[in-house]
Order: C-alpha cells, then structure tokens, then sequence
C-alpha cells in the first residue's frame, strides 16, 4: 500500500474517535484529507530501519559523557580533591611514625587505597546523573544492545579514573617517597601497568556495581559493601606487583608478572561476567 | 506470529493485550489486563495513584518486562505485543518504533538542543542525522536555541525538545506518560498544537489523571484500578457523566 494511502487508511480509522463530538475544544482530525507532515510522521519504510552499528553507539555514550564531564567537571573535581584529602589524611598518618618509617614498604597499599575510594565516588555518580531526568529510562529505549551500554559506561569510568590517577600517582611520590629508599625501584612502566590493570578491573566491576546499586536505598552503602568484597582479589594482586615493582627485590621481575598476570585474568574473567550480566541486571 | 505480520501490516493491531501480569514483591501492579487497540487510535489510560497506569505503559514499551508471558505471547499465551512485535520476545526491534513522551523529559540538561538530539540520533544509527534533527527542531520551532544548553529552557521548550527526541526515529507509536503534568497553560497549548499536528499518523497511548483533557484526546479510553481492567471502550460508546462517576468510584478504590 503506498504510504499516503496507508496513512489516510489509519486517519480513517482514528476519525472514528477524534473530533470533537464530545465537545472537544481541539479539533484533532477533520473531515478534509490532510497531507502529514513528512517531518513529524513515522517512517514510510518503518520495515526498513537503519542498520545499527553497536560502534556507533558506543562513541555516542562515551562522547556524550565527554562532553558533559568537560562542561560540569562534576566527576572529575570531586574526584581529584577526594584524593587530595586521601593524601592529606595520610601525611598526617604517617607524620607521627618517625624518620626510620620507610613508606616505600606499605606506599603500594597506600596508593590503590587512595584510587578505590575515589573511584567509588566516581562510579556512584556515572549512573546517578542519567536518572535525573530519567535519561536511563531514554538509553533502555533505544535499540542499543546493553552489553554495548556497559561497555560505553565502563569506558568512560576508566578515563576518569585513569586522569585522577595521573594527577594523584605523582603527587603521590613527591610527597611521600621523596625522602625513601627507592633506588632499587623497577621501572616506571611496570608501575603504570600494574595501575592500568588495577583501573580497568576498577572501571568493569565498578560500573556493574553501580547500576546494580543505582536503584536501591542508600546507593552509596550498598556500592561499597559489595565493592571492596569483589575486588579483592585485584587490590592483592596489583598491590603485590606494584610491591615488587617499587621495593625491587631480587625476584621483582618474577612476582610482578605472576601478580600481573593474575590481575589481567581477574579482569578479563570479570568483564566477561559483566558483559554477560548486564542485561539481566538492568532487568530488561 | 509471521515475520510479515509485523511493523506497517494494516491487519495487526496497535496493541494485543492478553492476560498481562506484572507482579512487584506481594503486590499485582498489573493483574491479567486484556485489550486490543486498532491501528491509528489515542487510547487515554486512567486511574488512581498505584493503579498499573504507568507500570502497562514501561511494559508495553519494553522497560519493564511482564512476571508472566516471559516466553513470549505465543509460548504462554499471555503478554503484549505492539504493532505485532512482542514485548518480551522482539523488544530490541520494537524498540525502534516506540516513542515514548513523558513528564520527565529523558534529556541531557548539561547537553544542548542539538547536542541531545545528535546523542538520540546515534543511538538509533539515524542516517543523516543533522538533517533529522534540522527538520525536527524547526517543527518544534527550536531552531534558534538549538546550541543552548536544555538547562536554560523552560519546561515548556524543554516538553517540546522532548517530542523531537521521541519523533526522531520515525516511531509507529507515541508513548504519552502524563505529558502535561507541570506545564503551564501556555505550554499545555503548545503541546496540544503538537500533539493536534501529528494525530492523524500516529498510534497513541497516553497515561493521564486529567479527565477532561484525557478524554477530549482519546478515540479509546481505559481505567485501570488495582492492576485491573474496570473499563475499556470506544470514546463514542462512553457516556461522559457516567464515566466521571465510574473513574471517582475507582479513585476510591485506591492501590491493592
């Protein structure tokens, strides 16, 4: 059927119940036949959607949270003076241990403790503010598959998180490991490693937590009692590389990579959960 | 149901409603709804507060799934289809052709106009989008504040940036929760004016507690109460003051 006949076809039927024979003061459908509006009116090949490309949609959320985050700075700011105040507390802390404390022995803890708390700070908000205005309800509407959702989510908690740990990893060191023994560190790279492997179990297990938590009382609460649990495995995996990395040890080279390797698996075993989960726990 | 039974086939209706369950912990919010709306209608649904109004519309537009029928209409017998798309079973296709217009806006309000538009145009994988959303703002009369933030524009330019972002996939259904809820009259007209432009090519299913404007719009009328059909017809068939007295005695009735 041609589309100006099959949309006459439906004025038709939808007269039977328009106008104005209650009394309407608006007069929905006259008598005349109207020519729609090609703009404001479905598809005349509504069989023939555009084909959906999942890539497409994950560059929209993640520009889209971009650009939001450029504009506000909500996440990030919050996030980076948390962790300054994470650094205030510990200089403080560590203040009172006397000169002999070498730092460098626990500073790898010290570290990953500073980036989980602010990471769930960030986490608890990348959710949050699509349910201002009901913009998740918008994204569930759309015909994106969720994996692609959590992908596109858990992406953009990573950048994040990894800005702040670019910000706070060396401002880290100069306040604290100044002054230690650290002439046997391993190189830089496997310390931005070990961290990289921490951020993206962070980023993936994170983000699922988070919607898992979004709906619930005392979302805040719930994230991190189910968080820190989870992610054990990862902090005692990155904090032992990292360990290694920064006290050198003899056998640093070995630890690091056995730990390394474990942090890798527990990420790719977690993402792969996620990705499998994240439809079942957005409920539809 | 034949794959060629779906989308724009004249002889599928609107909505296929049967038997339709939607439980939340002890409580029925839908409890074995059953209904069937032709192609081209304005079904107004009503009811008291907790009555199943909005938990029927998120189901039949895919975000909320039914407690029954989760194997699909055709496997239980029960469940929902729109346009003969089922809810459970083809709710990624179907959500291409859905509309949804409701008193939260579903905008980005830290977006622009275009910017919101373009986001929604990605996720549909729209071609030629900036085309589309041109079109669409204009029709919404937007064009000139289409790189203002959403934050700064009334509720009433907010409401119609609102139905750009429903119209922008070219639905076959438009989705109306409460969509006057919070405009003024102003902005209530122009609403109207939108709704008036695109009525005759659109199927619409509009949850309201306005009684007057609800029923002023509707080829169909429903009232929910308790999760359950208490009345389904054809405008032309209701008697206006019995129908007021029917909708206050469901009012009473309050939530299950």
């Amino acid at each position: 059927m041609p589309y100006e006949d099959k949309v006459l076809t439906r004025k038709s039927k939808a007269d039977k119940g328009s106008g104005d024979r209650m009394g309407s003061g608006t007069v929905l459908s006259s008598g005349d036949k109207t020519v729609p509006d090609p703009i404001l009116s479905p598809d005349p090949l509504s069989t023939q959607r555009p084909k959906i490309s999942s890539w497409r949609q994950f560059k929209a959320i993640l520009r889209k949270d971009i650009v939001m985050e450029l504009r506000t700075k909500e996440m990030i700011t919050s996030m980076g003076l948390y962790a300054l105040l994470v650094l205030i507390i510990y200089y403080v802390a560590l203040s009172q241990a006397g000169t002999n404390f070498d730092v460098s022995r626990i500073s790898a803890g010290l570290l990953l403790l500073a980036i989980v708390f602010t990471s769930m700070l960030g986490l608890n908000r990348s959710l949050v503010h699509e349910q201002d205005q009901g913009q998740l309800d918008a994204l569930l509407l759309s015909p994106i598959d969720r994996p692609i959702l959590f992908l596109g989510k858990a992406v953009t908690n990573f950048i994040f998180l990894a800005i702040v740990e670019v910000i706070i990893t060396p401002l880290f060191y100069f306040i604290f490991m100044g002054n230690a023994h650290t002439s046997q560190m391993g190189p830089l790279w496997m310390v931005a490693l070990a961290l990289l492997l921490g951020s993206i179990g962070i980023a993936g297990v994170g983000t699922l937590l988070a919607t898992m938590s979004v709906n619930t009382k005392g979302k805040d609460f719930v994230l991190a009692v189910i968080f820190i649990p989870l992610m054990f495995p990862l902090l005692l995996a990155v904090v032992t590389a990292l360990n290694a990395v920064i006290l050198g040890n003899p056998d640093a080279t070995t630890v690091f990579w056995r730990f390394a390797g474990i942090a890798f698996g527990y990420d790719v075993i977690t993402i792969a959960i996620a990705w499998a989960l994240y439809e079942f726990i957005l409920g539809v | 149901m034949p794959e060629q039974a779906k989308g724009t086939n004249a002889q599928v209706p609107a909505l296929e409603v049967q038997g339709l369950i939607r439980i939340f912990g002890a409580r029925k919010a839908l409890d074995g709804v059953t209904f069937t709306l032709p192609r081209g209608a304005f079904l107004s649904i009503f009811g008291p507060n907790g009555a199943g109004k909005t938990t029927l519309l998120r189901v039949l537009s895919t975000l909320t799934p039914p407690s029954q029928g989760s194997g699909g209409f055709k496997n239980s017998g029960s469940g929902a289809r729109v346009f003969g798309y089922d809810v459970v079973k083809d709710a990624v296709e179907l959500r291409e052709r859905i509309g949804i217009i409701s008193h939260n806006p579903l905008l980005y309000p830290d977006l622009s106009a275009d910017e919101n538009l373009r986001f929604f145009a990605d996720l549909y994988c729209i071609n030629d989008p900036q085309a589309r959303i041109d079109e669409l703002l204009e029709a919404v009369e937007l064009k000139h504040r289409r790189m203002d933030l959403v934050r700064t524009f009334s509720r009433g330019m907010i409401q119609r940036l609102s139905i750009a972002r429903a119209l922008l996939p070219h639905p076959d259904i438009l989705f109306l929760d409460e969509p006057y809820s919070g405009l003024d009259p102003h902005a209530a007209d122009i609403l109207d004016g939108l709704i008036a432009s695109v009525r005759d090519q659109y199927t619409f299913v509009m949850v309201s507690h306005d009684l007057d404007k609800g029923l002023e719009l509707c080829s169909h009328a429903l009232i929910l109460a308790r999760g359950k059909v208490v009345l389904f017809e054809e405008r032309d068939d209701i008697d206006r003051e019995q129908f007021r007295v029917l909708y206050h005695q469901t009012v009473g009735l309050g939530v299950s």
